[in-house]
């Protein structure tokens, strides 16, 4: 491949970065649509939490991010749901309880370092095929779910009580739909970090909101805008030196606000 | 359920919402083909009404019957159609007017299965019910209040339901949409012989064609055709703002 992806290294970034560019808006589309935009940020510092504990505990901290993410997030709906707690309060405590847990967890086994630290911000030079194929694994379950899931997750996202007297499941596709999110971050944490799945989730569909007339439209736009991010984002990192996963979420930034100056119409921040 | 048995039937319903009872004691029942106005004033319980018959919420006494069995066991979700108060998030989401209608075709089961979007023939049936076909394409957000609520209207028509229920649905709508509305909702009584039950605090546009206006205040204070009810001294005429006065003032 030409230059910036003419090494091995950069090859394996650019298929896994296109991988999660093209997967973690498609699971945004519907997080922006419940206005749950911060869901995704939510929940990686949950992962976070999970990390360290797994840290403290000796176990692969993979695995302790992905129990404390699935049940965050299934806790997250829960009060949700059942009205406990307003869709941002919720986020808000789980938010705060994670990061605060994090850090405690972390600081107790003395593993404040860089290398917790690449979970939360990525290491995407560094991934192997090992970690490629476990985000593509993800990836096409993210797409299969899509594809089953879709129009009724896009009709309970319009209007949920609507959706419960048409006769469709909307606690089990919020529950599903929770869990997909948990799994998508944690798989991606240890190779573009949490910033990075998170802000994808959400900022490629904030430029697509504005040229889509339709949900396919904002399901196609969100994904080229996502790939489109990694692509620019990983060549522009390999000839500055820059950080990575922090480029591409710019590059995201920055197509968005390109494509909103372009249409004059600041609709969709209102 | 035999044709001409009730769609609809509360025998002896009561509700309460911790110790204040919302309903007590409510007889109602709506007969295939009919077309009912459920009107009241405001917190005269309409709405946790609506709520019980579309299986939402549980009476705490009484019956609730919704095609001869319990609203909540209703399998062929498609006979029943509804158009609620508020058009949901509408003005937040980028989809299309097309997008919203074929959401309604999810109710015809094995919705997981479904690609309600390339439905064309019954998302243009249910559009142009509502006399919205030539939007199809546009955004949600991009119409009026009117024509949005028109468009969930024919979400609600997607599925060629039995009985139509709509809560509020020309609250705040202009003129246009008001007859628009009208026209629907004529079209699914007398040339597909649905049923619609309507529950406003305003009648509007459709006062002249109603078969029965139901009045209630916690119970039925009145059921009957709307000629009855003018003999109490409110006229229901399409212009007439009488109505929503007159309901306050019901004891």
């Amino acid at each position: 491949m030409p230059y910036p992806f003419d090494r091995e290294y950069m090859q394996l970034a650019l298929l896994a970065g296109l991988v999660v560019g093209a997967t973690a808006p498609l699971i945004g589309v519907y997080l922006v649509q419940r206005r749950l935009s911060l869901l995704g940020d939510g929940i990686g510092h949950l992962a976070f939490a999970g990390v360290a504990a797994g840290v403290l505990a000796d176990v692969w901290p993979v695995w302790t991010a992905l129990v404390v993410a699935v049940v965050g997030a299934l806790s997250i709906e829960l009060l949700r749901g059942r009205k406990l707690a307003s869709g941002d309060l919720a986020l808000a405590i789980f938010f705060y309880g994670g990061i605060a847990g994090g850090v405690v967890l972390a600081g107790a086994g003395h593993a404040l370092n860089a290398s917790l630290f690449t979970y939360l911000f990525g290491s995407l030079l560094t991934v192997d095929s090992g970690d490629v194929a476990l985000v593509i694994g993800i990836g096409l379950a993210v797409i299969a779910t899509v594809a089953l899931l879709g129009a009724a997750l896009f009709a309970s996202a319009l209007d949920e009580e609507w959706s419960r007297v048409a006769g469709l499941p909307v606690g089990v596709l919020n529950a599903v739909f929770a869990v997909l999110t948990a799994v998508t971050i944690v798989a991606a944490m240890r190779v573009v970090g949490i910033l990075l799945v998170s802000a994808l989730m959400v900022v490629p569909v904030a430029g697509a909101q504005v040229i889509a007339r339709s949900q396919r439209g904002v399901l196609g736009w969100s994904v080229a805008i996502g790939m489109l991010s990694v692509v620019v984002g990983l060549g522009v990192a390999r000839q500055w030196g820059l950080a990575p996963g922090g480029t591409i979420v710019l590059v995201a930034v920055a197509t968005f606000a390109l494509v909103a100056a372009a249409s004059r119409v600041p609709v969709v921040l209102r | 359920m035999t044709a001409r048995e009730p769609v609809v039937s509360l025998h002896g319903v009561s509700f309460a919402y911790g110790a204040a009872e919302v309903l007590s004691d409510i007889d109602l029942e709506v007969r295939p083909g009919e077309f009912v106005a459920l009107v009241g004033p405001n917190g005269s319980g309409k709405s946790t009404l609506l709520r019980l018959l579309l299986g939402l919420l549980r009476p705490q006494a009484g019956e609730i019957e919704l095609f001869g069995g319990p609203p909540d066991a209703l399998r062929s979700r498609h006979r029943l159609g509804y158009v609620p108060q508020r058009p949901g998030l509408a003005n937040d989401l980028t989809a299309s007017v097309a997008d919203v209608v074929a959401a309604g075709l999810l109710s015809r089961g094995r919705w997981w299965a479904r690609r309600p979007g390339r439905q064309h023939q019954a998302i243009d049936r249910a559009l142009t019910a509502v006399s919205l076909a030539d939007r199809r394409h546009e955004r949600i957000r991009d119409l009026s209040g009117g024509q949005q609520q028109r468009a969930f209207i024919a979400r609600a028509l997607a599925a060629d339901p039995e009985l139509l229920v709509l809560d509020e649905p020309v609250a705040g709508v202009d003129a246009e949409s008001q007859r628009q509305f009208r026209e629907s909702l004529l079209h699914l009584v007398r040339e597909r012989g649905g049923t619609v039950l309507l529950v406003s605090h305003e009648l509007g546009a459709v006062a002249d064609v109603l078969d029965r206006v139901v009045v209630l205040k916690r119970t039925v204070r009145f059921d009957g055709p709307p000629a009855e009810l003018s003999g109490t001294g409110v006229h229901l005429g399409v212009h007439d703002s009488d109505l929503p006065f007159w309901l306050e003032q019901v004891e």
